[in-house]
């Protein structure tokens, strides 16, 4: 596998990740008040930790050979990746308010670490 | 006496039959105190392979890397990061995660800051700007908190 689709694969598994897990604790019966023994119950949340997991090894892989500072700046990608896909799998409503801080905070994170 | 003591510390229902509850936090909390003990983790990771000489990892094979992930401040250091784990999905519980998410940010000013005071590492004007940058950020994403729920 190249490096970059390696790190793609890793920041799309990543985001594709919070989704699930939030997914996960709205589930009935797995919300925060039953407890986290119950969160195991949930397809979801195995969906979680298996992404988390694939995602932090094609993350490895990629820092391999890729640098550091080429790398986190496209990390920071994921926040605008979370906030599309919560809009169209979960419903959250992201005014432009928010978007002006996803994309500021992208920015400030690719400025931090795009230099050295 | 002793049942009037029980009626007025009633054992919560969730804790009677999973025996391990979510932490129940504020969000505010919670997710601080996930992104504080994320960039923690990191910090004592780090601590543990600059303390043994595993700086740059060699690609010298599996037995080196097995050996790196035992020394005691890398498990105490992935411990503080599961911990860090279990307060986050406290926090996802209880806030969109359109909200939340970005708020990860925060992990990189407290990494590069804590880098600087704990092994020296110099932070440029340029990383500076990105550290203020992101902080302005995190404002603005305060601001759009009141549109949730």
């Amino acid at each position: 596998m190249s490096p970059s689709l390696a790190l793609w694969l890793s920041i799309v598994l990543g985001s594709c990740a919070q989704i699930f897990l939030k997914k996960g604790v709205d589930q009935k019966g797995a919300d925060s008040k039953t407890g986290y023994a119950r969160l195991l119950r949930s397809g979801w949340v195995w969906l979680w930790a298996f992404s988390f997991f694939f995602a932090t090894a094609l993350w490895l892989v990629a820092l391999s050979k890729i640098e550091l500072s080429y790398a986190f700046p496209l990390l920071s990608s994921g926040y605008v990746i979370v906030a599309v896909l919560s809009m169209v799998f979960l419903k959250e409503r992201v005014s432009w308010m928010r978007w002006m801080a996803i994309l500021v905070i992208t920015l400030g994170v690719a400025t931090t670490w795009g230099s050295k | 006496m002793e049942s009037e003591t029980l009626l007025h510390k009633p054992v919560p229902i969730d804790r009677q039959v999973s025996g391990l509850s979510t932490i129940a936090l504020p969000w505010q909390l919670a997710a601080l105190g996930a992104i504080l003990l994320a960039s923690t983790g990191h910090l004592v990771i780090k601590l543990g392979l600059v303390s043994a000489g595993h700086a740059s990892l060699p690609a010298s094979g599996l037995a080196r890397m097995v050996e790196t992930l035992f020394q005691p401040a890398v498990i105490g250091g992935l411990a503080i990061y599961g911990i860090g784990t279990l307060l986050w999905i406290s926090a996802v519980a209880r806030r969109n995660i359109s909200f939340l998410y970005p708020l990860t940010a925060l992990n990189y000013v407290i990494v590069s800051v804590g880098g600087k005071l704990w092994f020296g590492e110099n932070i440029s004007p340029a990383r500076w700007a990105g550290i203020g940058i992101v902080v302005l950020g995190v404002a603005l994403l305060q601001l759009s908190s009141g549109e949730d729920q």
